[in-house]
């Protein structure tokens, strides 16, 4: 073998994120064990703040400027009625495109509030209506429930667009971390399932491999915000046996998908200093290389998420606004 | 954009939130953070906006607690909690906030502005005092009497001076000018330097005076002409009586002061019109020189005598006995030809040390044009 083994050196931290992680690195665990999320279970019930905020309706209202509602659909065939949290602009008139948001916690934590700070910032900048789905988690509820509740509620979304104030041709999909690998994965459903077919998708530092073997995930082992050992724990939860094996569906794990052509354009970021970073480049590359529309920025020194965690550093600032900048090319408006 | 604050803003007032602030500070440290950075964690960690303003170093940063830099903004507030980069000085950082001031406040102040400080040490070198001729075409602007306002007023913050603040011209032999920002804790009225005596003071003490009052860019020694302190946007009057005042300091091993404050001249300035390239020196100055001429002690004696309140402290400085100055005088005054112990000779006396000063200048620094 002649091929050097990739450095274990990590890329450092931005220096504001670096202090922002000193200070809160306690609130957000580097290694999520299985054993460790009973606790975070129990956490999230009790109504603890985790490190990541949870908006209530008031917080998402922004002062009147949008409603929202809780609605159970129906959930895939056979299975319990789905949660969605509809938030509507008041202030804006006719069909309004529509965010289809599917929040992170690494398949096995989170609820569907999560993240959606940065889905109603878009929303009060273009004037968008959001829906984000509360979908079952891991490992109670392994793949496929997970991403067939998302799907779900995008057929209730694509198909109730105008009760809602929403343009069924114009369905944006978003989603943060596991998130943004449920989003990637309802891009790959739509287009084989002849579903709805989104505009676009937004992949915020998708959970994309289960394979968990990048460079990246080596490098970042024990530093920052889920490491390798979190990402095994995750889709564990997800896959069990399964995982890292031959017998693993891409609507599970987008980045085992053979054909990425034929999917709406696509933006995906990340951190340089972040354990999906590899993958989600990949998945990048793999798009263009199938003729496809994608967008990349890798965000140098970030760790996962570090726009939600320090969300006033200069870095999480860039990070937002060249999102925001990418819809409003997307939406040419 | 409450939200946006996230959950660093306005920590707890307690002792874990003091070791937060002081991990935050010395990571960013640590990561070599720029002074952005610095301003924004004092923002985020206090929960109100920040402001870090040098206007020694042309530096102005602010940043809101949502972390967004936003420079405009007005003035500083006194009331808001401060602190100075050195032990001492002036204010430099603030959180804009008044109201009871809490621990956390007075932590973030102080762990800011120390890193603030290593940051612009490393980044833009230690404090200036003055503004040299490193950066000749913006100084030349700012005191070019027919630019316009506007052009003063950018070549001002380009040097890093404070267009709103006050500042004073040095003129130097070498013809390049030095411009200090008037210290803040200053007011308009101080008398520089705070010294007597002004024009004719024993010329090396009044050299090493200047020199600790002038700081750094002016070398120990050297003659120097000081203008008065004004608003930023009128140094080119500073500088135009700095160099007038230059023409009065005393050149080579002639006796008299190495520095002389413009402010200080007062009615003796219009003396410096008067002696011009083409003007014939008078007949009290001609008689000075060959006076000079013949006896070396003679204009040393007579500058201390005119400087000195009296006969008596005159001798003392020059190391005579008293009886002994009474004999050179005597010398002096027939050499001369009037009497340099009355009031009237005296002030003839005086002035004509001055014109010759004025005139050697002229002699040994022709005008350019």
């Amino acid at each position: 073998m002649t091929t050097t083994p990739p450095t274990l050196t990590p890329p450092p931290f931005d220096p504001e994120l670096a202090a922002a992680l000193a200070v809160m690195g306690e609130m957000a665990p580097t290694t999520l064990t299985p054993e460790m999320l009973a606790f975070a279970r129990a956490a999230e019930e009790a109504g603890m703040d985790g490190p990541f905020p949870l908006m209530t309706n008031e917080e998402m209202s922004r002062d009147g400027a949008f409603e929202v509602e809780e609605r159970s659909v129906p959930g895939p065939e056979g299975a319990p009625e789905i949660s969605l949290l509809i938030v509507r602009p008041t202030r804006v008139q006719g069909p309004r495109p529509v965010i289809y948001h599917t929040h992170g916690g690494g398949m096995v934590l989170g609820n569907n509030r999560l993240g959606m700070e940065g889905m109603i910032d878009w929303a009060e900048e273009l004037g968008l209506v959001v829906v984000s789905v509360e979908y079952r988690r891991a490992p109670e509820h392994p793949h496929p429930a997970p991403v067939e509740d998302c799907y779900a509620g995008l057929l209730w979304t694509a198909e109730n667009a105008k009760e809602i104030g929403a343009d069924p041709d114009r369905i944006i999909l978003a989603g943060g971390s596991a998130g943004g690998g449920l989003a990637a994965a309802l891009a790959l459903m739509a287009r084989d399932r002849k579903g709805p077919s989104a505009i676009g998708q937004i992949l915020l530092y998708p959970m994309l491999d289960d394979r968990n073997d990048t460079p990246s995930t080596h490098q970042m082992v024990g530093l920052g915000i889920w490491d390798r050992g979190a990402n095994e724990t995750g889709w564990t939860a997800l896959l069990g046996e399964a995982r890292g094996t031959a017998d693993v569906s891409p609507y599970a794990a987008p980045a085992r998908a053979e054909d990425l052509s034929g999917l709406p354009p696509a933006y995906i970021d990340a951190g340089s200093a972040e354990t999906f970073r590899d993958e989600d480049v990949a998945y990048a590359s793999r798009i263009w290389q199938a003729g496809g529309h994608a967008e990349l920025h890798i965000w140098p020194g970030g760790f996962h998420a570090f726009d939600g965690l320090a969300p006033q550093a200069a870095l999480s600032q860039d990070a937002r606004a060249a999102r925001l900048r990418w819809l409003h090319r997307l939406l040419g408006e | 954009m409450e939200e946006l604050a996230g959950r660093l803003t306005a920590l707890d007032p307690d002792a874990g939130a003091a070791v937060r602030v002081i991990a935050y500070f010395d990571r960013l440290v640590e990561g070599r953070a720029g002074l952005e950075a610095l301003v924004r964690g004092a923002a985020v960690l206090s929960g109100c906006p920040a402001r870090l303003v040098d206007h020694g170093r042309g530096v102005r940063v602010r940043v809101e607690a949502d972390g967004r830099r936003r420079d405009a903004a007005g003035p500083e507030d006194s009331e808001w909690p401060s602190a100075a980069l050195t032990p001492g000085g002036v204010p430099a950082l603030w959180l804009e906030r008044t109201g009871p001031r809490s621990v956390v406040d007075a932590m973030v102040l102080e762990r800011a502005a120390s890193a603030a400080r290593l940051v612009l040490d490393r980044t833009r070198g230690r404090a200036r005092a003055h503004i040299a001729a490193e950066d000749p075409a913006l100084l030349e602007t700012l005191l070019d009497p027919t630019a316009p306002q506007a052009a003063r007023l950018h070549a001002a913050r380009g040097l890093g001076l404070d267009p709103s603040g006050r500042a004073r011209a040095l003129a130097l032999p070498d013809g390049h000018p030095r411009v200090q920002p008037f210290p803040a804790s200053d007011g308009p009225g101080r008398p520089l330097g705070g010294r007597s005596g002004g024009l004719s003071g024993d010329g090396r003490d009044e050299g090493t005076a200047g020199g600790q009052v002038l700081g750094p860019g002016v070398p120990p020694g050297s003659r120097v002409g000081v203008g008065p302190a004004v608003p930023v946007p009128d140094l080119h009057e500073s500088w135009a009586a700095a160099r007038t005042a230059l023409r009065f300091t005393a050149y080579g091993t002639d006796p008299g002061p190495r520095t002389v404050h413009a402010d200080e001249l007062g009615t003796l300035a219009l003396l410096a019109e008067a002696v011009g390239p083409g003007t014939r020196p008078p007949a009290d100055v001609r008689a000075l020189d060959s006076a000079g001429a013949a006896t070396p002690w003679l204009l040393a004696t007579l500058n201390a005598v005119v400087s000195a309140p009296s006969l008596r402290t005159a001798a003392t400085e020059l190391n005579l006995h008293h009886s002994t100055l009474q004999d050179r005088l005597s010398h002096a005054e027939a050499l001369l030809g009037w009497s340099v112990r009355d009031p009237h000779g005296r002030l003839r006396l005086q002035l004509a040390l001055i014109v010759r000063r004025l005139m050697t200048h002229q002699a040994a620094f022709p005008p350019a044009h």
